[in-house]
């Protein structure tokens, strides 16, 4: 038996960019049953209201990563989402392009700002020339080498990670999610063999622009889980790539500073992190700071039971074990 | 109710003021909070990325103590909660698991896997509820509008977390409502602050917060307030940066959650430690202060 209709209001981003001064949003109501994708209700909307509404879309399956969109301010697939829940939460439907992209028309949004990212990680196999891969035969992996690709090999490209980044909105330098998930497959992979050059190369303005707040992995539609992937690779750039940059320098610093009181000292964290230009410059707003919170100044007394915390840095830190 | 209280670094430090604001709410409601000076820092996300077992490690020692007592645990702090919350499932896993028993036994540490890590958000929402922190207010915060800013350890990986909706969440708005003010939604009330790379890249830093500022302004809040002091770093200590990138004046207070709850039950401004903040809260307070505190 079919499911009851309801009734589903949609607001719909409309613009085009070569006539329309500013977008605007139209309205559509159509009685629908709660399980049906947004998709097939925008496409009812095209078919049966209005032909020129613009949208992408391909396999209606989750497969080709074409239809990520904003629904309800949320990056997703409109295939994969249904709109019951939607309507239950917000009582409509508010369809928007994509974030961070600039729109061709309605929902249509530009991804040369998406694909140009992906291409600063070089995403192919870079294999050294005296290993060539065997011809004519397969290149097999252990189950343990295939493990470490974890989620990663599932990403579709379909742009929601990147829409739904607050770091790429900020920063234009930043790659993003799906282009650091792409690289972290390319770095465990045994084939490659430029994971240290990778892991160097992509430090300056690139890894530790992560804000690691995880929006990525929420709006994943394949729980590729980029932000994740994106920690292990800063755990992997740190072992390989040195303390060349304010990123790697200040969770390494973090990690030294708690090990000496087993809490943190704040103004030690900045000196450790800066070079000197940096630690210049924040003289300023430390002093303001100071001027309100004057425990900044102060050197924190180290914790009851900081032997404790030596001992676990002494067996699970390498760079503690000569300390 | 007898609770763990883990105040995290920040607290302790340059964001006193939400410890004083903490033990004043927590007092007045009978939350009797216990303090463990062996707690080390949670880490922050940093020492994950540095080395994420010996983050684990650290973290399994605070839950130890915790246990050992036979307490569950209170944060006040979004990266705190996140970071003792991401420890307790990483030790769901066998190998990690085995890894730092090895380590911790011989300290004579032994975690169970029992203690309970509640954000003092989840306290007041759900232990107290809403209804008994609503008997309790003396000056309802009635017209003013507030911004939530939940801060994103909160909340996601939610998998991890297994929080509220960690894109659409509703706990802190309907504490904002139980003390009578009205809660403001915007979409970068679940967004970052900058905070983490405001020692990568301070401009992008200041960039994201005065987003999420301006963004709680145009939906008409007259304050903001957050359950994470790294958060307030962010938004209030740096936000005449933010301002200087955004290239407009901002002027948004920001509260610490429990500064906005205590105002509510009655505390002073400076009980609250209200004056150690970069921006000034005077027009906030002033928008309540026709409501005359019972002495």
């Amino acid at each position: 038996m079919a499911a009851a209709s309801m009734p589903a209001k949609f607001e719909v981003y409309r613009f085009d960019p070569s006539k329309d001064q500013v977008p605007r949003y139209d309205t559509f109501t159509l009685d629908l049953p709660p399980h049906t994708p947004v998709l097939t209700a925008l496409l009812k909307i095209r078919t049966e209201n209005d032909p020129s509404l613009t949208l992408r879309y391909s396999c209606r399956s989750a497969i080709c990563g074409s239809c990520a969109m904003l629904i309800n301010s949320k990056s997703r697939l409109a295939c994969q989402t249904q709109i019951g829940p939607e309507i239950a939460a917000h009582g409509k439907i508010v369809i928007e392009p994509m974030r961070s992209q600039p729109v061709v028309r309605d929902l249509v949004v530009d991804q040369k700002p998406f694909w140009d990212r992906y291409r600063r990680i070089e995403p192919h196999l870079k294999l050294d020339a005296r290993e060539p891969m065997p011809v004519g035969k397969e290149n097999p992996m252990t189950p343990e080498q295939v493990e470490r690709f974890k989620e990663t090999p599932r990403c579709i490209a379909c742009g929601a990670c990147y829409s739904a980044c607050p770091a790429v909105e900020a920063d234009p330098a930043f790659p993003g999610p799906m282009a650091l998930a792409k690289l972290y497959r390319f770095v465990v992979d045994p084939r490659d063999k430029a994971q240290k050059d990778r892991l160097v190369r992509i430090q300056p303005d690139g890894l530790w622009l992560c804000l690691r707040c995880h929006l990525c992995t929420e709006a994943c539609p394949k729980d590729v889980r980029p932000s994740e992937r994106i920690r292990d690779l800063k755990e992997m750039a740190i072992a390989a790539g040195g303390l060349s940059e304010n990123g790697s320098r200040h969770a390494h610093a973090f990690k030294e500073n708690i090990g000496e009181a087993g809490v943190l000292n704040e103004m030690k964290l900045v000196r450790q992190t800066y070079g000197p230009m940096d630690l210049l410059k924040s003289v300023p707003q430390g002093i303001k700071l100071a001027r309100k919170k004057p425990e900044i100044l102060k050197r924190p007394h180290p914790i009851e039971g900081i032997d404790e915390v030596k001992a676990i840095y002494k067996a699970l830190d390498p760079e503690a074990e000569g300390k | 109710m007898k609770l763990a209280y883990y105040p995290g670094c920040v607290a302790q430090e340059s964001g006193k003021e939400l410890d004083m604001a903490t033990r004043w709410v927590c007092r007045h409601l009978g939350i009797e909070l216990v303090d463990f000076p062996k707690f080390s820092c949670c880490g922050s996300g940093f020492i994950d990325e540095a080395n994420s077992v010996l983050n684990v490690a650290l973290n399994a020692r605070n839950l130890a103590l915790a246990e050992g007592a036979g307490l569950d645990l209170m944060t006040v702090c979004s990266t705190c909660q996140g970071m003792l919350t991401l420890a307790n499932r990483r030790l769901e896993e066998p190998a990690v698991k085995t890894k730092v028993d090895s380590v911790l036994a011989p300290l004579g540490i032994h975690y169970r896997g029992t203690t309970k890590v509640t954000h003092m958000l989840g306290i007041l929402t759900e232990k107290i509820g809403a209804d008994a922190l609503k008997s309790r207010v003396v000056r309802p915060l009635t017209g003013l509008k507030v911004g939530a800013f939940y801060g994103c350890h909160l909340l996601r990986p939610q998998a991890e977390m297994r929080s509220e909706s960690a894109e659409e969440p509703h706990s802190f708005e309907d504490l904002i409502a139980a003390i009578g003010a009205t809660p403001v939604l915007y979409r970068g009330r679940v967004m970052c602050c900058g905070f983490p790379v405001l020692f990568v890249k301070e401009p992008t830093a200041n960039r994201i917060a005065a987003r999420q500022i301006d963004d709680a302004k145009a939906h008409g809040a007259d304050a903001m307030a957050t359950p994470c002091p790294l958060c307030h770093i962010s938004l209030d200590s740096f936000q005449n940066k933010a301002a200087h990138e955004a290239g407009h004046a901002l002027d948004m207070p920001v509260f610490h959650l429990p500064q906005l709850v205590g105002l509510a039950l009655g505390a002073s401004a400076e009980e609250l430690g209200l004056p150690r903040h970069m921006v000034s809260t005077d027009a906030a307070l002033a928008k309540v202060a026709q409501v005359a505190v019972p002495t």
